[in-house]
This record gives C-alpha cells, structure tokens and sequence, in this order.
C-alpha cells in the first residue's frame, strides 16, 4: 500500500503489564479525515505518539513512507500535530512564536498565519501566558495552517474550550486548511462535534480496533430503529447489538440487518457516532453510564 | 547546508535567551548598574570626607607618575576585578540554566511543541550548550566592557581635573580592545573547562523525574563522601583521587577567564619573596593557550561530550511524561 499516509502492522505497545497497544493494523489513505475514538486508557495517546515518534513501539510503522522512531526529524516536516491547549511556551510573545517557526519550519507561510491572526485579537506582542485558552488554541491553529504540511495530528485540541471556539475551530479545519492531499488524524473525547466531518471512524479499546471503516460504510452497516412497543418482540428477535430506552420508545442498534424489514419495525435513523460508540464499547452492565462519560 | 544549519543554531539559540532575560540579558546588566551606582556612591562620600582630594585627584597624580609596567598592573587589576564578579554570577546562572535546559519543557508540556517542529535533538541539545558556553559569555562580556568603559572614562575625568594625559596614562595602560579580547577568549576557554560540569548539569537536566539541580549536586557529593569513608575505613587513609576534590577543583579554577596564570601566581608568591607581579598574571594570551592545550582540558571536553550525547539519548526519548 504505497498510497498509505500511515501504514501499521502488528502495532504493539506495553507498558510493564499493561498491553497499551495490541497488534494494531492500520492504513490510511491520503485525503482523510479519520476520529480515532476510545475510552481513557484505550491506546489512543500511545498510538499517536507511536505515529509522531514520541515512543517507542513494537511492529511495524511507517508514516508517510518513514519510519517514526528513526526519521523523526525529516517526517516532522510533513506532519503537524496539536497536542491540547496546553503545550505553546508560556513564556514566549506571540511574534517570537511566529519568528522560531518561520525559522525552523520550511513549510511554513508568515504571510498565512498573519491572515489568520488579523481575525482573532490576538496581539504580537501578548504573551502565551497572557492569552486565553481559546487564543491558545487559536494561534496554534493560526500556525499549524500555516504549515504546509501532508499529515495533521490533533490529540484533544479542544479541550476545555467552550462551544463557541469548538465550533469556529473544526470549522476552520475544515473549509480553509482540509484538502484531497491532506489527511488528519483527531482524538477526541467530544464526538459528537466532529462526527459530521470525519471521513473515517475508529473505535480502540484495551489497544484493540474495535472499529476500522469509513462513515459511509458504517452507516450502511449500522442502523438505528425506533422501535414502538407493539412491535418489540419482533425486533427484539432480530438480535439488536443495543437497546435503550428513551421517553417510553425503546431504540435499538442492528448490525448488518435487512433495511426494509426494520423499516417496517419502526422509524429508521442514522446512529450517531456517540450511541454507536455506547453500543459497541460500553460495558454491558451499566451501559448508558460509560457511553455518556465516554462521549 | 552550513548556512541553514547555522541560521537555525542561531535562532534557537535566540529561543534560549527570550525564555531566560533575566539570567542573560538583565542580571550582567544588573550588575554593571550596581557596581557603577556603588563607585559613584564611594566617589560623592569620599568627596565629602576627603575635602583635600587626596585619594583622587592626587592619587591619580602618584599613579601618572608610576613606571609603565606598575600603571598596567593596576589598570588590569582594577579591570579584572570588575570583571570577576560578572563571570562568579555567571557561573551560577549557567549551573541554574543548564539544570533546567531539557527540563522545564518536560514539565510544563511545551516539549510536545518543540518536538512538533523539524528539530533533531542534537540541535536542540547543540543549541543549549552553545546558549550556555558560547552566548552567555558574550553577554556578560557586554556588561564587563560597559563598566570598564564606565571607570575608565570616571578615571579620565579625574585625571583631567589632576592635569595629566590621559591618553598616555589612562587610556593606554587600560588598553580597553586587548582587555576585552583576553576576556572574550578567556571565558570561551573558561567554557570548554568548565564543559563536564556543564554538560552533566543538562545530562540530569534531560532524565530527573524532578528536581534535576539537587540531583546533580547530591550523585557527586555522595559519590564523593562514599570513596571518603570507603577509602578512610578499608585502607585507614583519604583517598589520594576523590571525584569530589576533582570537581570542585575544577570549579574553582573554572569560575574565572583562563587568562589567569594560576600556576606562576601561587608558586611565585610561595617561593620568591621577591617575587613582582606583573599584568601578565591576570590578562595573558599565553596563558590561555596553556590552558587551552592540557590534558585535563582535553580529558574534560571528552567527558563533557559523553555526558552531551547522553542528553541527546534521553531527549529523544523525552515527552511529557
């Protein structure tokens, strides 16, 4: 798979004991918008820093044809990733931000970021320190599209940040920096705001893929029935993978099940990627629970 | 290839200097503020107090008046003691920069910044020793040659009110660009003297869960106390080569530029009582040269060096965890 952007196989990870990673594959293909989504302590963070060569790995890795773990330095060129609100220098002014990546990045474009910044109030001369996190966010943002780079990595970018600047942020991602050579890979912990933009679904638990597919495929293998109560035995015969109860309708996740004939069960609806992932991760014991703190 | 190679040093060396002002930029400011405010202070009371001038107007007089070699002494003993006080903080600065170097970003996450950015660690690693041996010295040489300018020009206007030539008996033993370039070379020896104990500091700096200064005091003093007492209770003697002794002998001789001549300067003074000192001992290029070429130099830069690329090693593997 030449075409790869990340290409993994038999990708392992442990720490001690724990197993963080369990014989991953995985192959991404250029033009992607992929949410690798999972629990706390389901692998995500290993696999990204396994991706950028934070960490080491067992198995074998490469991304954009390089190596991560030997390569770093030259696939740091062609990939970007933002961590969480966290990460910019404190100490530093905005300009000298500018000025360092400029220097050290050749992707980079000044006359970009500047476009990008003129529409925050974001001031040259402010300090990291002094900005909020919504601006934190935002300039690093303003920098990262700047950057002309093939693969974008984004661990919980927002995190923290109110509804507003979530919504401005993947916004942005999506109409001015997102394009058929670029591909991004994002972990999140609210699903529900990327879910609309995501090309490609993965769900990891125990350092297990538990989902590996694109939305479309998904959503054709997936459907979600609003079951009345007159037909619930009937349904119930099907096999739901899921079933809940909402307002006294019972709704219920079918895996690979015939269209028409749940159509006659009931109202047929796409599943979100947040029930979804309530279906297939959650415990079995206390279901609703996990999913809502998952999602 | 070079050209870029060197553009990057250069800016991230200029990183190192934004996050610390203070330590690079400000303190040799500071002190140059200080020791100027303080001569200008001793020079009003002293005004007060000696209403006769005879400390200044007439002591510069007894100085014009002093042989070429004794004007030199004193111009470069006054000059080097202005200086040393720049280069004792420095010290400290540096041990405190340095303990700090690949750590700091560990702990305030920033790392994940740096490393999203096309950075070999050597680089970075590169860039920090050169912030520390290379620009701080250059810095602090700033603030030296503000507050030498500053007493020569105070020295001139009192040999102007005493009637002498300055120029042939202020300026001209003073010697401003020779004192200058002794000290910029003297540090930069000074530097690569000091490389092991500097490059230990960011060796702890790179892997200490915390604390990496205490760390890097506390392995070589306990080293240090358990050869002591090893040595003490095995063969009921001190040992003839303690790491400790070593260091801080290293340290001490490090705190100063190598334009000092150690070596003639304590065996001068304990076998010839006769002995004259001249300006030589404390700005001489020849000295610097010696230092330059020992062994122990020599010895030193390549334990620096291992401690360096095991920096690097733990850099690599660094995040923020």
């Amino acid at each position: 798979m030449e075409s790869s952007i990340i290409h993994a196989q038999g990708l392992s990870r442990r720490y001690g004991s724990t197993i963080a990673l369990d014989s991953v594959d995985l192959d991404v293909p250029a033009g992607r918008i992929v949410g690798l989504i999972g629990p706390n302590g389901a692998g995500k963070t290993t696999a990204l820093k396994a991706i950028l060569g934070l960490s080491k790995f067992n198995g074998e890795l490469e991304v954009l044809g390089l190596d991560p773990s030997k390569d770093r330095d030259d696939l740091m060129e062609d990939v970007c990733f933002i961590a969480d609100v966290a990460v910019l220098p404190r100490w530093a002014r905005v300009w000298q931000i500018i000025d360092l990546t400029e220097k050290l990045h050749p992707r980079f474009s000044r006359e970009q970021c500047m476009k990008y910044l003129a529409r925050t109030k974001i001031k040259q001369n402010s300090k990291v320190r002094a900005l909020s996190k919504g601006m934190v966010v935002q300039l690093h943002l303003a920098l990262v599209m700047s950057i002309d780079a093939k693969l974008l990595i984004l661990d919980e970018p927002t995190l923290g940040l109110d509804i507003l600047f979530r919504k401005q942020f993947y916004t942005s991602l999506l109409n001015e920096y997102f394009d058929e050579q670029r591909t991004i890979l994002i972990t999140t912990h609210q699903v529900e705001e990327v879910e609309h933009i995501l090309t490609d679904l993965i769900f990891i638990k125990d350092g297990k893929l538990i989902v590996n597919n694109t939305m479309d495929d998904i959503y054709e293998q997936y459907t979600e029935v609003m079951v009345g109560p007159e037909s619930l035995e009937q349904a119930r015969a099907l096999n739901p993978i899921h079933e809940r109860v909402l307002f006294g309708r019972h709704i219920m996740l079918f895996d690979n099940a015939d269209q028409k004939r749940l159509g006659e069960l009931g109202e047929i609806h796409k599943p979100s990627v947040a029930d979804l992932f309530v279906a297939l991760m959650g415990e079995k014991a206390d279901q609703s629970e996990t999913g809502e703190k998952a999602a | 290839m070079n050209a870029n190679m060197f553009s990057r040093l250069w800016i991230l060396v200029r990183r190192e200097i934004w996050e610390s002002p203070v330590a690079f930029k400000w303190t040799p400011l500071i002190i140059a503020g200080f020791i100027l405010l303080v001569t200008i202070l001793l020079l009003i009371i002293g005004a007060k107090v000696d209403n006769e001038q005879v400390f200044t107007i007439d002591g510069i007089r007894m100085y014009a008046q002093m042989d070429d070699a004794q004007q030199r002494l004193m111009a470069a003993g006054v000059m080097f003691s202005a200086g040393s006080l720049f280069h004792q903080i420095m010290f400290l600065v540096v041990v405190f920069y340095l303990a700090g170097s690949l750590y700091d970003d560990r702990r305030d996450r920033s790392i994940l910044f740096w490393k999203s950015l096309p950075v070999s660690d050597q680089m970075t690693v590169a860039s920090k020793i050169l912030t520390a041996t290379v620009a701080a010295p250059i810095m602090y040489l700033g603030g030296i040659a503000f507050i030498q300018l500053a007493l020569v020009l105070i020295a001139s206007g009192y040999g102007l009110m005493a009637d002498i030539n300055i120029f042939t008996e202020v300026w001209a033993p003073a010697n401003l660009p020779r004192v200058w370039t002794v000290t910029l070379l003297g540090s930069l020896v000074q530097s690569l003297w000091l490389l092991p104990i500097y490059a230990w500091l960011m060796f702890c700096s790179s892997w200490a869960p915390r604390l990496p200064i205490l760390i890097a005091v506390l392995v070589p003093v306990l080293i240090g106390m358990f050869q002591h007492f090893w040595s003490f209770f095995s063969n009921f003697r001190l040992p003839d080569f303690n790491l400790l002794w070593v260091i801080l002998e290293r340290i001490g001789r490090g705190v100063l530029p190598a334009s000092v001549e150690w070596e003639q300067i304590i065996h001068a003074s304990e076998s010839e009582p006769s002995f004259v000192p001249k300006e030589e001992m404390l700005m001489s290029f020849k000295s610097i040269a010696n230092a330059f070429v020992s062994w122990e130099m020599w010895i030193g830069v390549a334990i620096g060096l291992i401690f360096l690329a095991g920096s690097v090693w733990f850099r690599r593997r660094a995040t923020d965890s």
